[in-house]
C-alpha cells in the first residue's frame, strides 16, 4: 500500500524503510521520525517509545503523534488478525507486490508460509 | 467517570476515537456470540497480562512453542487453552498453525470460539496500544453484563484459505450484507467472518483509528486526518514489519 500511494502521489520515497532503514532520499515529511514511532511501539521498547514519541511530538506536533498512534495501534491488531488466522496476501499474483516483499525480505518471515507464492 | 475521556491526555484526541472504543468497551461487556460478557471481559483481561506472563517471554525465545506444558501467568478462569491462544495472539502470534487452531477445536475450544477470542484479544489490544503509544494510563475494563451468547454462525461459509472457515467473497449477504459490498473484499476483511459480529468491531475501530473500508481505496489526503495515505502506510508498513507479518 505504501508503493501504491507513493506512486499515485508521484512521491519519492524509500520502501526500505519499513525494514527500519534510513529514508535519506525519501520526499516524506516526518518519515524518519513516524518510522521510528511505530517501529518503537510495535517492539515494545518502553524507553525508545518514550524518546521517539517526544521526538515526532516536537518536530510534527499532537494532531500527528495522536493520528500516528491510532494507525500504529490498529496494525497491531491487523498483523495477529492475519497471523492469528492464517490467511495468504491478496496479492499472490501481483508481480510487483511479489518483487518488493521479495526486495525486503519479508520471505523470511514465518507468517509467509501462509501464502503459497514466491519469487 | 465517562469512559475514554482521556481527561490525562495532555493533547486532543479526536472525539471519532473516543467513541469508538467507548462503544466498544460497552459491547466488550455484554455476551458475545461464543463467550458470555464476564468470559469476554476475562479475555481482554488476559490480552493485557500476556505482556509481562513470565511464560510467553520464555516460549517465544525457544526454537518450538510446543516444547513446554503451559505455565502463564494467568489473571483469569478461563480453560488453560483459552487462556494460551489469547496469549499466543499477543506474544507468538506468526507461529499459530492450522494444527494449533485444529487441535484447540479438538479440544473443546472450538473454531468459532477462537475467532471470537481473537477479536476481543486484538481489539483490546489495539486500544490500549493507542494509549500506550501516547503514554497514557490504560482504561479500566468494563463491568461484564449478564446473558447467554447468541451463538450465531452465518451461512455461506467456506474453507477456501486459512485456518478457520470464512465467509465466500460473495457471502455478504443477508445478515452480512453490511460486511462488505458484492464480492469487492480482502482476506484480512473475511478472515474473522465465522463470528460477524467481530468483524463489525474491527470495521469501527479501525475506521477511526486507521481508515473505513470506503476510504481505503482512496490515497489521497482524508478529511480529518493530519498525515497523508503515504505516512499512514508507512507507520503501518513498520509495526508490520516489526512483527514480522508478511501479510
Amino acid at each position: 500500500m505504501l508503493r501504491v500511494s507513493a506512486n499515485k502521489t508521484e512521491t519519492e520515497i524509500d520502501v526500505g524503510m519499513v525494514i527500519g532503514q534510513s529514508g535519506g532520499n525519501s520526499e516524506l515529511e516526518f518519515g524518519e521520525e513516524l518510522m521510528r514511532f511505530a517501529g518503537a511501539l510495535a517492539s515494545g521498547n518502553e524507553a525508545q517509545l518514550d524518546d521517539s514519541r517526544a521526538e515526532l511530538l516536537d518536530i510534527a506536533g499532537p494532531t500527528v503523534l495522536v493520528d500516528a498512534a491510532g494507525v500504529a495501534a490498529n496494525f497491531q491488531r491487523m498483523v495477529r488478525i492475519a497471523d492469528a488466522m492464517g490467511i495468504p496476501v491478496d496479492t499472490n499474483d501481483n508481480e510487483m507486490s511479489n518483487q518488493l516483499r521479495a526486495d525486503l525480505g519479508l520471505h523470511e518471515f514465518r507468517s509467509a508460509e501462509n501464502s503459497t507464492t514466491k519469487p | 467517570m465517562t469512559d475514554f475521556d482521556y481527561s490525562d491526555a495532555p493533547f486532543a484526541i479526536r472525539e471519532d476515537i473516543k467513541l469508538a472504543h467507548r462503544d466498544y468497551w460497552q459491547r466488550l461487556a455484554r455476551p458475545g456470540s461464543w463467550w458470555t460478557g464476564a468470559e469476554r471481559v476475562a479475555i481482554a483481561a488476559e490480552s493485557r497480562r500476556a505482556r509481562t506472563c513470565a511464560f510467553c517471554t520464555e516460549r517465544k525465545n525457544a526454537l518450538s512453542p510446543y516444547t513446554q506444558a503451559y505455565a502463564h501467568s494467568n489473571v483469569s478462569n478461563l480453560s488453560a487453552r483459552a487462556v494460551d491462544a489469547v496469549h499466543r495472539v499477543i506474544t507468538d502470534q506468526n507461529r499459530i498453525t492450522r494444527t494449533f487452531v485444529a487441535d484447540n477445536h479438538a479440544h473443546g475450544l472450538s473454531e468459532e470460539a477462537y475467532v471470537e477470542l481473537t477479536g476481543i484479544t486484538v481489539a483490546v489490544l489495539s486500544i490500549d496500544e493507542f494509549n500506550r503509544a501516547l503514554g497514557l494510563q490504560l482504561e479500566p475494563l468494563p463491568e461484564p453484563l449478564n446473558g447467554k451468547p447468541d451463538e450465531y454462525r452465518p451461512e455461506n461459509l467456506t474453507r477456501d484459505t486459512g485456518f478457520v472457515p470464512m465467509l465466500r467473497r460473495d457471502g455478504a449477504i443477508g445478515r452480512e450484507q453490511d460486511l462488505w459490498s458484492g464480492e469487492r473484499t480482502a482476506n484480512v476483511l473475511r478472515a474473522l467472518t465465522l463470528v460477524p459480529d467481530v468483524v463489525r468491531d474491527w470495521k469501527m475501530i479501525g475506521s477511526a483509528q486507521y481508515l473505513s473500508i470506503e476510504d481505503m481505496g482512496d490515497f489521497g489526503q482524508q478529511a480529518g486526518r493530519s498525515i497523508d495515505r503515504m505516512q499512514m502506510e508507512l507507520v503501518a508498513g513498520r509495526v508490520s514489519s516489526v512483527n514480522e507479518c508478511f501479510y
